[in-house]
């Protein structure tokens, strides 16, 4: 279910990133990425796998483009970061940087592979898949720096000094 | 019945081919859907939202600007006030002088010939007995020369400068002038002082109040005829009378005077 709701409202913020009022470089971001990175952490690489190729075939369908593509390359870059988050045992914000930088970079690989294979003219070339890589690593960034100053805020050392200031 | 269960790893390979090739089949055929409609009826209401949020905000930045923008103008506005206000005052001042300066020659046209119409820069009325004019050798203002402000005389040049002279007035202690009362033929010698006094006039002579007293050129520095002041109430001083005198021009009021071509001495 939080989940489900994860993807939506990733969704919601990628579709409401290519707004004409906001920074154009913007509408590069890719939250829905992210919430295949945050699968990681509850699932197994198999998991991720199957969320990264929801996460791919959604952005294909509210980009308009050939569905399938972008499906292989999510499910590609959730397997990717499921293996290597796993193997060296990421947390913290690096978990968040690493992997959000990773997704990106292999599902751009991935997704600009596939459609070479199949003599498709791909919507964007390595300007846009660099812009893609640099604007949902910014986002794993402030999403880092986000849980960093949220698990400060509930931290029982913040929760004691609280208590003891209203005493 | 047969069921057939797929390992979860190698379901998501086959689903991945599976989907490689319908794409495939997708850029063999390319033509719109009615799922791209309905993609883009979903999303314009978020995006028009999106869009609002951001014209406002952008809207509100500007408003931020414009307000900078205004009050920095309106600053700017005020000290260019301020300074044109400092400006006009200075501008009404040199009217002023420049029309003191008119009426002055205008008085006297029969000395503004060889004279130097100068303005008080500076004034030392009270201890020094002095007055500065903006005036000096570079301008013909030599040492000596009588200065005549618009209601009488006022005193001589004692000190030159190139573009500056020091004027001492007839208060000055150490002044003197030759001058007579006007009605009465006798010379007398107006001496410096608070207030200025009149002597050697003869003894026990009578002097009305507010009488007229005028140079007469004896002393060699002042032209004759000039307004030197009125008559106060006279006194005896033994046998001999001396009458204090109210100058005429007031070196405190006085802005712009004429500086005249100082009077060639005889020898006594």
């Amino acid at each position: 279910m939080k989940l489900a709701l994860a993807f939506a409202v990733a969704l919601l913020v990628q579709l409401a990133l290519t707004a004409s009022q906001l920074w154009w470089v913007l509408s590069a971001c890719q939250p829905l990425l992210l919430v295949v990175v945050a699968t990681t952490r509850k699932t197994g690489p198999t998991g991720v796998a199957w969320s990264g190729l929801a996460a791919g075939l959604i952005t294909d369908v509210v980009g308009e483009r050939i569905i399938g593509p972008g499906g292989i390359a999510g499910a590609v870059a959730g397997a990717l970061v499921a293996a290597v988050v796993r193997r060296f045992e990421m947390e913290g914000p690096l978990f968040w940087i690493v992997g959000s930088l990773l997704a990106a970079a292999s599902s751009e690989a991935v997704w600009l592979l596939t459609t070479a294979t199949l003599a498709v003219r791909p919507d964007h070339a390595w300007l846009g898949a660099l812009a893609t890589v640099a604007m949902t690593a910014a986002a794993g960034l402030v999403v880092a720096a986000g849980e960093r100053i949220w698990r400060e805020w509930r931290s029982p050392t913040h929760r004691r000094r609280r208590l003891l200031r209203r005493l | 019945m047969v069921r057939i269960r797929l390992r979860p790893d190698l379901a998501i390979i086959l689903v991945c081919a599976g989907l490689y090739v319908a794409a495939a089949a997708q850029a063999r055929s390319p033509q719109g859907s009615a799922l791209s409609v309905t993609v883009t009826a979903v999303s314009m209401p978020l995006v028009t939202v999106t869009n609002l949020v951001g014209q406002a905000w952008r809207d509100v930045r500007e408003g931020q600007r414009n307000l900078a923008a205004t009050l920095a103008e309106l600053g700017r506005l005020r000290r260019e006030n301020s300074a044109l206000l400092r400006t006009n005052q200075l501008l009404g001042a040199e009217v002023a002088s420049l029309r003191e300066g008119s009426r002055l020659l205008a008085a006297f046209p029969q000395l503004a010939e060889h004279a130097t119409l100068a303005r008080v820069v500076a004034r030392d009325i009270l201890r020094g007995h002095i007055v500065r004019l903006d005036r000096g050798s570079g301008e013909g203002v030599r040492l000596d020369a009588p200065v005549l402000a618009e209601k009488g005389l006022l005193g001589r040049v004692d000190r030159v400068q190139e573009h500056s002279c020091r004027v001492q007035l007839l208060s000055h202690p150490a002044a003197a002038a030759a001058g007579r009362i006007v009605g009465n033929p006798t010379e007398a010698l107006l001496m410096g002082g608070d207030p200025p006094r009149l002597t050697g006039l003869p003894p026990y002579a009578k002097v009305a109040l507010d009488t007229a007293v005028v140079s007469t050129g004896s002393e060699g520095i002042y032209p004759p005829g000039l307004l030197l002041g009125t008559t106060m109430e006279s006194r005896l001083e033994g046998i001999f009378t001396v009458v204090p005198v109210q100058l005429a021009a007031s070196p405190a009021e006085v802005t712009v005077v004429l500086v005249l071509a100082p009077t060639t001495r005889t020898a006594p």
